[in-house]
């Protein structure tokens, strides 16, 4: 299918641009240009997504059979405990803000960097340096204890490596807490002149309000596993019952970070997808002002719902109760946005380029994850839920079905913008339904299995399971396709793509206005914003 | 966010001396019979002591509004953390 | 005399110095808060543990040593006086005034890290280092030797942030001396100021929760 262009196309880049000033290691290395730090962060994430997934696809074919016959039962612990760190911390956490987000936080607010440059180099070499501890642990024979670390096992029990991975995650967390500061300080400061608060695009009004949630929840996150730490090294802590601690301590201290963070992930990619849709609805997003006002709404909540990670674990059930009861709250502002993204399709001119069938994708899956959620809030409920493959579903939807789709879709949307290349239309179609399939045809057996009462973490299950375990390990395969035929295609057009123009989208934002790629300042002017986000509809010349 | 107005130097003195003083009154009322109310007291004088740093050696009272909200909401998320978490432990 | 000039170089991303400086000025507060923030956790866990044992924890404060640390928490009040100063006198681009009164700051700081050191030494003399060397004849010992490993865990981990500020407001002070703050430019002052007083008002919080639980 050949390369669609719309709007003006101006600007085909022979110009100087970011990426051919200079190409060797010291400005890679050394960069303080946000755009080419973008690209460390892409890379860099690519390979450990992948060393994440190859710890899923292991773990799906082990689970093809009921009896664990591909790895021993400890390796199998080490394999999820692997996955969720990885995933969690080293992919997901900073996929979208890292890569997208510094790309073009500048760009959207009309500036020519972050504001630290300096402190963006230092946040990846953080994030590498910390990924390196946990790389070593897992070569060094892996941690068991699952993402999660509760104590008293991750304290006194297990013989795993679970410091040097505390200790990677310590170390990568102040790269989250770097960025975060980075992109509230640019937002509030460094803004276009006529781009006021309620000019900005929503993708931007995402990262702020996920760099809230970075800065002031990642530290806690380092408190606690100084605290875990300490207590496996000394053999003395506060977790500890033996002394009168309490272990339900450590996991109130945790999941005070942990949840929030789950709102790091999916909170940006929600700021993708009203960029994509917007775009390819020829349509302002329904709802601008709620929209944004629900983005704060979801970051501020988030930080008082917690314990609902732990309704049985031995918590009071008025905690319990209390923390039902904001779960339930926290789904409102959610749903507020998928009725806009929805209300944004009404009567709209849509195509269904490659970005849009992953936003339309991100949509319908994070409404089953999110409405997975409330069962899972529902303190009944989950006493049967809890710690069954029905979690397991419920936050892969969230993870992989929204964020994970949404950061392709951006990726695919900025791909352009960024290298100055289209890629392949058809073949990206394909891969994002491929994806969609995939990814149900994994997942949605997940949630009968846990109805059914088959336990998350568990190697070995009832044979009347694996009918749904065989079909969500044969899904896991389509997914490995889903995901590979964009690195492969998205890879071939750095060299072969078309070249882009400026905006071949037609877009409305401020980085369309620079050419693709842009230069290493941004904009050979400093735009000057006067008109509303997403002025679509505006135009004069409008079918 | 124009540059803050100055503090005259007076006032980092007074803050001093106001800090000192109530650094007497949280350890002499240590040594007075309140019972109960020892740690509510102290916290209060904890408290006034924060507020007089950050608002005038710190200069917050001069500063733009949004640092005064950073610096609140910092307090505020312990302030959810210690409540919840505490709110179960009572109640188990 | 420092430099005055109204057009003051500030970095390319920003328009004008004004700019930097409140971006510095943002930046800083930010990263309080996640200090504010990584402490919190500390206070936490110390609030919950003390709530489920109000009296080995009241029997272990009464163990720790008032006199030392009321004195530590006046050398802290009075650092925190000399900074603000310092501060004040490098806006105003008065060189000698400006490196004494960071150098006074610098002394106290380490007035406070070697009177800490010596009620280190006095609370090893009296066995109550927990899992090293702690012995406690009185009941709920266990959760006596919790109070102490919250003890060391909390004023070490402050200490290391006061030796963390003690080294930034020496390299300050060093700058000050080769002349290099005035009116237009003192943000690292005001950047380090900023930090010392949050080093400050955290003991202001730690001194009471720790040493004076139950007195009378």
């Amino acid at each position: 299918m050949s390369s669609v262009v719309i709007g003006a196309d101006e600007n085909i880049a022979s110009h100087e641009n970011y990426l051919s000033s200079g190409w060797n290691w010291r400005s890679w290395l050394l960069t303080l240009d946000h755009k080419r730090i973008g690209i460390l962060y892409v890379v860099t994430i690519t390979l450990l997504f992948g060393i994440g997934g190859a710890a899923a696809a292991l773990i799906r074919l082990d689970l093809l059979t009921p009896h664990s016959q591909l790895v021993s039962i400890e390796t199998y612990n080490k394999l999820f405990t692997l996955h969720g760190v990885i995933m969690v911390w080293f992919f997901l956490i900073p996929s979208i803000p890292a890569t997208l987000g510094n790309f073009l936080v500048p760009l959207m607010v009309g500036a020519r960097d972050l504001a630290f440059p300096r402190l963006n180099l230092l946040s990846w070499y953080l994030f590498v340096f910390g990924g390196l501890f946990t790389i070593y642990a897992l070569l060094a024979g892996g941690v068991d204890t699952g993402w999660t670390m509760y104590s008293p096992y991750s304290t006194t029990y297990s013989t795993s490596h679970v410091f040097a991975v505390a200790t990677g995650v310590f170390i990568a967390g102040f790269s989250s807490i770097l960025t975060g500061l980075n992109f509230i300080v640019t937002i509030h400061e460094m803004r276009a002149p006529g781009m006021t608060w309620f000019r900005l695009p929503l993708f931007i009004w995402s990262m702020y309000a996920t760099s809230l949630i970075l800065v002031l929840a990642t530290p806690v996150l380092a408190m606690t596993l100084m605290l875990m730490g300490i207590e496996r090294t000394f053999g003395i802590g506060v977790f500890d019952p033996a002394l009168g601690g309490d272990p339900l301590l450590f996991q109130h201290l945790f999941w005070f970070y942990s949840h929030p963070a789950v709102y790091i992930m999916v909170v940006p990619a929600m700021g993708v997808a009203s960029e994509i849709i917007s775009c390819f609805c020829r349509n302002p997003v329904f709802g601008y002002r709620f929209m944004a006002y629900a983005i704060l709404a979801i970051a501020a909540f988030g930080f008082v719902v917690w314990g609902h990670h732990m309704f049985v674990s031995g918590q009071s059930a008025y905690a319990g109760t209390v923390f039902s009861l904001l779960t339930f709250l926290v789904s409102v502002p959610s749903a507020i946005k998928v009725f806009n993204w929805t209300a944004t399709l009404y009567k709209a001119h849509v195509t269904f380029y490659a970005p849009m069938l992953y936003a339309l994708g991100f949509v319908g899956l994070f409404t089953i994850g999110g409405l997975t959620g409330l069962f899972l809030a529902s303190l009944g409920l989950d006493v049967q839920l809890h710690d069954t493959y029905f979690v397991v579903a419920h936050f892969h939807y969230i993870m992989v079905g929204a964020a994970v789709m949404a950061f392709f879709g951006g990726i695919h949307f900025w791909w352009p913008k960024i290298t100055g290349r289209m890629y392949p239309e058809g073949w990206a179609r394909f891969a994002a339904i491929l994806t969609f399939i995939g990814f149900n045809l994994t997942f949605f057996p997940q949630f009968i299995l846990g109805y059914l009462g088959m336990p998350r973490r568990y190697p070995e299950y009832p044979p009347e399971f694996q009918v749904w375990n065989v079909l969500s390990s044969a899904g896991s395969s389509l997914l490995v396709f889903g995901y590979v035929l964009p690195l492969a295609y998205l890879l071939w057009s750095v060299k072969y793509g078309a070249k882009a123009p400026a905006n071949p989208w037609g877009a409305k934002g401020l980085e369309w206005q620079t050419e693709s790629p842009p230069p290493t300042l941004n904009f050979h002017k400093t735009p000057i914003v006067t008109e509303e986000a997403y002025a679509y509809r505006t135009e004069s010349a409008h079918g | 966010m124009r540059n803050a107005a100055e503090t005259r130097p007076i006032v980092y003195i007074l803050v001093w001396l106001a800090l000192m003083i109530l650094l007497a009154l949280t350890v002499g009322s240590a040594y007075l019979p309140l019972g109960s109310a020892h740690t509510p007291v102290n916290l209060a004088i904890s408290v006034t002591q924060a507020s007089l740093v950050m608002l005038f050696s710190m200069h917050l009272s001069s500063a733009h509004p949004l640092m005064r909200v950073i610096a609140i909401i910092g307090f505020f998320g312990i302030a959810i953390m210690i409540t919840l978490s505490l709110f179960d432990v009572l109640t188990r | 005399m420092a430099e005055h000039a109204a057009t003051m170089a500030h970095q390319h991303q920003f328009d004008d110095a004004e700019q930097q400086r409140s971006a510095a000025n943002l930046g800083i507060w930010l990263f309080l808060a996640t200090e504010i923030l990584f402490f919190g956790v500390l206070f936490a866990a110390y609030a919950i543990t003390r709530v489920r044992f109000p009296d080995a924890f009241a029997a272990a404060s009464r163990l720790t040593n008032l006199p030392l640390a009321g004195v530590n928490t006046a050398v802290l009040i009075t650092s925190s006086l000399s900074m603000a100063l310092a501060v004040h006198t490098a806006r105003h681009g008065a060189r000698r005034a400006t490196v004494g009164w960071l150098s006074l700051t610098v002394a106290l700081g380490i007035a406070f890290l070697c009177i800490k050191a010596v009620e280190y030494r006095f609370d090893f003399l009296e066995h109550l280092v927990p899992r090293l060397d702690f012995r406690y004849e009185g009941a709920q010992a266990d959760q006596v030797e919790l109070f102490f490993y919250m003890y060391f865990f909390i004023t070490g981990v402050h200490a290391l942030h006061v030796l963390i500020g003690v080294g930034c407001i020496a390299t300050i002070a060093v700058m000050a001396s080769h002349d290099r703050f005035g009116p237009s430019y003192y943000t690292p002052v005001d950047v380090v100021g900023l930090y010392w007083h949050l080093v400050d008002v955290i003991w202001l919080f730690v001194f009471p929760i720790l040493y004076l639980v139950s007195r009378s």
